[in-house]
């Protein structure tokens, strides 16, 4: 007990003066804290009321965080949540000290935290989750996840510490984690929703779909509507509910989808639930449009394959001419290996007629990867000049799209938004 | 003139990083020049006759799909070996660089026996060799990305592709990378190796056509600025 207050205040301190150093909200409260009592999450989770729910997955984390914690809200229970992205333990520890009392209590009915796919093996012992979600399993960085496989056991040892997992039916990898499950439920799509979000396997070849199963939350319709779209979502039961997301894509239907599953279990009707999703801003710079020199610029962020080929399938289907810039990093965040561009299908915008450009510190292999796929570019490696010449060449009323990885996102919210970047990188 | 062959080798189970790239480069810069190319899916189990084939690809793959293809490699070794003699040309890459030695002892002890191409063996490691890599080689310098930690050890007589300038390279104490043997080329370069390195994708087209044609066939050249500013911009980087 002495212990944890004593983490607690050190933890505080040392986020004080990181902030007073112009850092931000840092990592470095949960660090120390961790230093000082190696169980403080254990400890600051236990007196939550009704336990904590984990998200992790390859991508949508965020934004099903998002979702699940506004449906939670509606209900009008007090949420405890990880802010975007910082989804290791240090992140939670820091999240878990900022609203404990000085005593080193969090008062609060439930946690919601989105994890990394690699730290969760060894953060769900921790968190004892009440329930898991697993968004969908694909190829990351190699160069920091190692291989699919190895991902998908961290992933399953995590499902076994949790009371019940929502899984993704429609990934054979995640379908596949419901044997580890002590209990388990399963959301899905309909087969035409489901068709236009190919998984892993059949991305690298003829892979073989998930076994159809019976969906407690399936995803019925998802149609783009202005910058987002309009879902309609059933349970078992045949009630159908239909809501508008500020988010557009069919992943984040899949997202949604996997929320309203995780809220319904968790006691929140589901129609409650459905309606939450309406409220729900797109999570930093995941599908979040930004205001710049009188241009609207639509932040799509990129992290893989997978998530590349969600971004390719969006922006095909805009009127052709839109602007777009793709800003590729290699720092450690972002992956050091870049050859996963050549993955992703970037031949199906050949024929988009959009106007492309190209940033980043691996600007010139974006734009050769577009050369061979048939398509021109111009590339800037500075950031404020690829911003600028890209904002040139939006025309007054439309929309520029920029498809960043996430240290280029950092770089560019700096410049369009000063000061988030980087609150967000210290996170 | 008809379309020249390529078999690609295991595309589903080998194709872990980028490997569709180097494909999409030969292929490529056929069409820029007005030739084309067939591309042969050859998936593990399927029947395949090398002697239609100018050019074999062959990429890396997870530990779990190269047992698999360890397997069927066997089967097609002798078939194989008669290709390479024959001069077809093999671009082979991680996993399948491995394979084409002559044996691949894992790090608990057991042995996944390869096709013997290449005199070498790969002892496997703890430590992962990951980063930017640069070779010097007689096709001029290579910029890649490597990312194993299986041990290449080549026996004396066997040539290696290039002497390592940055980066492991077959392994990290004699500063060789990959190996070459007749038309057969074995390398840890992962992905997207050819569409950053032109030259070397143009050598392996050029000797793929001589062989078919039976004579040199010139290739027009093409505009590689933007090929060498991506190939410069990875060399800097760590």
């Amino acid at each position: 007990m002495l212990r944890l207050v004593l983490a607690t205040a050190l933890g505080r301190a040392a986020g004080r003066l990181s902030r007073l150093l112009g850092r931000g909200g840092s990592a470095l409260p949960g660090l120390v804290a961790e230093k000082v009592d190696p169980r403080t999450i254990e400890r600051l989770v236990a007196p939550i009321r009704h336990g904590v729910i984990v998200v992790t997955g390859t991508n949508g984390k965020t934004t099903t965080t998002k979702m699940l914690v506004a449906m939670l809200e509606s209900e009008g229970r007090r949420v405890v949540t990880n802010p975007t992205g910082s989804n290791l333990a240090r992140g939670i520890a820091t999240r878990l000290i900022e609203v404990a009392s000085w005593r080193g209590r969090v008062d609060a009915d439930v946690a919601v935290f989105e994890a990394d796919e690699a730290a969760v093996r060894t953060l769900a012992p921790r968190l004892q989750p009440e329930v898991i979600v697993v968004t969908n399993l694909a190829r990351d960085q190699l160069d920091r996840y190692g291989e699919l496989a190895t991902t998908a056991a961290h992933v399953a040892e995590a499902v076994r510490h949790a009371g019940v997992a929502v899984l993704n039916a429609d990934d054979p990898l995640v379908a596949e984690l419901g044997r580890a499950a002590r209990a388990v439920c399963f959301f899905g799509a309909a087969e035409g929703i489901r068709r236009a979000m190919p998984h892993d396997s059949s991305l690298y070849g003829p892979g073989e779909d998930a076994a159809p199963r019976p969906l407690d939350v399936r995803l019925e319709r998802a149609e783009p509507d202005g910058d987002g779209q309009v879902i309609e979502l059933s349970v078992a039961s045949g009630e159908r509910r239909a809501a508008r997301l500020q988010v557009p894509g069919p992943y984040n239907g899949y997202n949604a989808a996997g929320a309203v599953l995780a809220a319904v279990t968790f006691g929140v009707p589901f129609a409650r639930a459905v309606g939450a999703l309406e409220e729900v801003r797109p999570a930093f710079g995941r599908g979040q449009v930004v205001e710049y020199r009188g241009r609207r610029v639509k932040l799509l962020l990129v992290k893989n394959p997978a998530g590349l080929n969600q971004a390719i399938r969006l922006l095909s289907a805009l009127p052709p001419g839109a602007p777009v810039l793709m800003a590729i990093n290699d720092l450690d965040a972002d992956g050091r290996d870049v050859s996963w561009l050549w993955d992703a299908r970037v031949e199906d915008l050949a024929g988009s007629g959009h106007r492309f450009g190209t940033a980043g510190l691996r600007a010139y292999d974006m734009a050769l990867r577009l050369k061979y796929a048939g398509l021109e570019a111009w590339s800037e490696i500075d950031f404020r000049a690829a911003l600028d010449r890209f904002a040139d060449g939006i025309p007054e009323g439309a929309t520029g799209y920029l498809v960043p990885t996430y240290t280029a996102m950092l770089r560019f919210l700096d410049l369009l938004l000063p000061g988030t970047g980087r609150r967000e990188a210290w996170a | 003139m008809s379309d020249l062959v390529i078999a690609h080798l295991y595309p589903y189970e080998m194709n872990i990083y980028g490997d569709t790239g180097n494909v999409i480069a030969l292929r490529r810069r056929l069409e820029w020049r007005g030739l084309s190319a067939r591309v042969d899916p050859v998936p593990v189990g399927a029947p395949y006759d090398f002697a239609a084939a100018d050019l074999v690809f062959g990429g890396g793959g997870q530990d779990r799909s190269q047992l698999q293809v360890a397997e069927d490699l066997q089967q097609r070794a002798a078939a194989i070996g008669e290709a390479v003699a024959a001069g077809t040309v093999f671009l082979t890459i991680c996993g399948t660089y491995q394979l084409f030695g002559r044996r691949f002892l894992t790090q608990d002890g057991r042995e996944i026996p390869g096709i013997g191409v290449f005199a070498l063996e790969t002892l496997g490691g703890r430590k992962r060799m990951i980063g930017n890599i640069v070779v010097s080689t007689p096709w001029g310098e290579l910029v890649g990305f490597e990312n194993h930690s299986g041990r290449t050890l080549l026996d004396p007589g066997q040539a290696a592709l290039g002497k390592v300038n940055k980066g492991y390279g077959n392994n990290e104490t004699r500063g060789e990378e990959g190996a070459v043997t007749a038309n057969c080329f074995g390398t840890y370069l992962h992905g997207s190796l050819l569409p950053k390195n032109p030259s070397f994708a143009d050598e392996l087209l050029a000797r793929a056509l001589h062989r078919r044609e039976g004579k040199v066939v010139a290739l027009a050249p093409l505009d590689d600025r933007l090929e060498h500013l991506a190939a410069q911009a990875a060399a800097r980087r760590p």
